[in-house]
């Protein structure tokens, strides 16, 4: 009971929403590389990938991360829950390089610094305020 | 012209911030909404979002990603303002220093 609790507290689902929609990210772009580059007009629309397993998986984590948004849309305020939402920025750079191989330039790690400065501004008074309680 | 394609940019954002609008007004317990309208709200948030997408698509098809993309940064602020004047939630300090923080982030990491 104690453990639902937790899992249903909307800070936590903000984040693991944005887990799931970089999860479902990695997976559509490594659906992609499966099929590898294509033509014509069904390409043009992205339909192409489609054709691959990993596609699916991540449309079905992008999916279960709306889910959790509506959720998250219940009480926490919508200025307030946005902005979270930007952690993305930090997770998919890395889970890019991690899973993909991706490289991250110097530039783009400046930037996820500010992000993650931006974020820690927002929250550090709510979590203040959850001590209170 | 280098103003146009930032303009449309920015004012495509228009159809992401009005669908969140949606979504907030249908989901939040502090008001609630009857469920046929909420569903109604839901359904009309996503296409919204939908618009968006093929408005964005569009501009990708005119102009290099590099020189637009950047402007998308600008999202967590447009919505912020959008939830303080439309559903009048209230601002701390600290909500907009993080915000300026994140978009700036944002358009640093958008840069290729």
């Amino acid at each position: 009971m104690r453990l639902l609790r937790v899992f249903l507290n909307p800070y936590l689902q903000i984040f693991l929403g944005a887990v799931l929609d970089t999860a479902g990210q990695i997976l559509m772009r490594k659906g992609a590389e499966a099929v590898g580059p294509s033509s014509g007009p069904l390409a043009a629309m992205g339909f192409i990938p489609l054709a691959s397993g990993w596609t699916w998986l991540g449309i079905a984590a992008y999916l279960i991360s709306v889910t959790s948004w509506l959720y998250v849309l219940r009480t926490i305020p919508l200025s307030v829950a946005f902005p979270l939402i930007s952690v993305i920025y930090l997770l998919v750079p890395l889970s890019a390089k991690l899973f993909l191989h991706e490289r991250i330039s110097l530039h783009r790690w400046l930037g996820i610094a500010l992000v993650i400065i931006g974020v820690f501004a927002i929250i550090r008074p709510l979590m203040r305020a959850e001590e209170r309680l | 012209m280098t103003a146009w394609p930032i303009f449309l940019c920015i004012a495509s954002q228009f159809f992401l911030v009005a669908g969140q609008l949606l979504f907030k007004r249908a989901m939040d317990v502090h008001h609630p909404t009857p469920r046929k309208i909420a569903a109604a709200y839901i359904a009309g948030g996503m296409a919204l979002q939908a618009v968006w997408f093929f408005v964005w698509l569009g501009l990708l098809q005119k102009w290099e990603l590099s020189r637009i993309f950047p402007f998308l940064a600008l999202n967590p602020l447009l919505m912020v303002l959008a939830a303080r004047m439309v559903l009048k939630e209230g601002l701390t300090i600290d909500t907009w220093i993080g915000v300026v923080f994140i978009c700036a982030g944002i358009a640093l990491v958008s840069q290729s």
